[in-house]
């Protein structure tokens, strides 16, 4: 079995979608996946994402800020769960608001894991590798 | 992979006695030591990371207080709220604690509250967005040297 987990983690693509209308949160996000090894495919809001999703699944996961332009973190969320080459990608989402309903609606759209801001270095390294440890491979092959 | 946050410290340490101080209403306008925790995500061999971060951010928080000032004017409640959560979220995570806090209470206006309260807030924003640059822009002078 772990031979076989090890076998399907690698096979994962090591690239992760962000998508942040915040330069400064993308360029945090973006670092703190680079320490992690991971490849970043970067989009500037909701439309861009969208596109990119459209013509692209090979993602290990994805983080989505919730209020972007054009279209919001959780309409990502939503249009990825209904798409049967994307359902699997597991996504974050990054939000200022510590609001309950933020997080309800996140999850009950498909997220697995929201990260509310200001975050430290250490939660956003543990809300990444408890991210990415929550992709399809590992469910998977559990 | 690792921080080089000794290092830095170390150095930033040797520069600060020949930098340039921050003027006075910029001295606690931001969180120096949850700044300086980002160095945790310091990629080795890349640049300055809390150099890049201000970089940004100064770019950034001059443009939203323009759309701000704006929007107000406007009275474009949709465009404020926008406005003013993006500052708040990128000001929270770099310690610019007293923006973020302005901000929270832009973004709760509307409508019904008067221009004059709005005016007022947004003068204060305007004053601590230029108190925090101030500092942050001595702290990228004291880690470029």
């Amino acid at each position: 079995m772990e031979t076989f987990r090890a076998k399907l983690k690698q096979e994962t693509p090591r690239r992760v979608l962000v998508a942040d209308d915040d330069p400064v949160m993308r360029h945090l996000v973006t670092t703190a996946l680079k320490q992690q090894e991971y490849e970043v495919v970067m989009a500037r809001d909701g439309r861009e994402a969208y596109r990119i999703l459209q013509a692209d699944s090979q993602f290990r996961a994805a983080i989505f800020d919730m209020k972007m332009p054009f279209l919001e973190g959780v309409d990502l969320v939503r249009y990825m769960k209904s798409e049967r080459r994307l359902m699997r990608i597991p996504i974050m989402i990054i939000s200022s608001g510590q609001d309950l309903k933020l997080m309800t609606s996140s999850f009950s759209a498909g997220a697995v894991a929201f990260l509310p801001k200001p975050f430290t270095p250490d939660q956003l390294q543990g809300a990444i590798r408890m991210l990415v440890g929550s992709g399809p491979s590992v469910l998977w092959a559990a | 992979m690792t921080s080089f946050g000794a290092d830095n410290n170390q150095r930033n340490g040797r520069q600060a006695r020949h930098a340039a101080p921050a003027p006075a209403g910029a001295i606690d306008a931001v969180d120096m030591e949850l700044l300086h925790s980002l160095e945790e995500l310091q990629v080795v061999d890349d640049p300055d990371l809390i150099v890049e971060l201000i970089d940004l951010y100064l770019l950034d928080a001059a443009q939203r207080v323009t759309q701000i000032r704006e929007a107000s004017i406007a009275t474009d409640w949709v465009l404020l709220k926008r406005a003013t959560h993006n500052l708040k979220g990128s000001s929270g995570n770099l310690g610019v604690r007293r923006v973020a806090e302005l901000c929270e209470k832009l973004e709760r206006m509307d409508s019904r509250d008067s221009p004059q309260t709005v005016a007022d807030l947004l003068q204060l924003l305007e004053y601590e967005t230029t108190m925090a640059s101030a500092a942050l822009a001595a702290v990228r002078q004291r880690r470029l040297g």
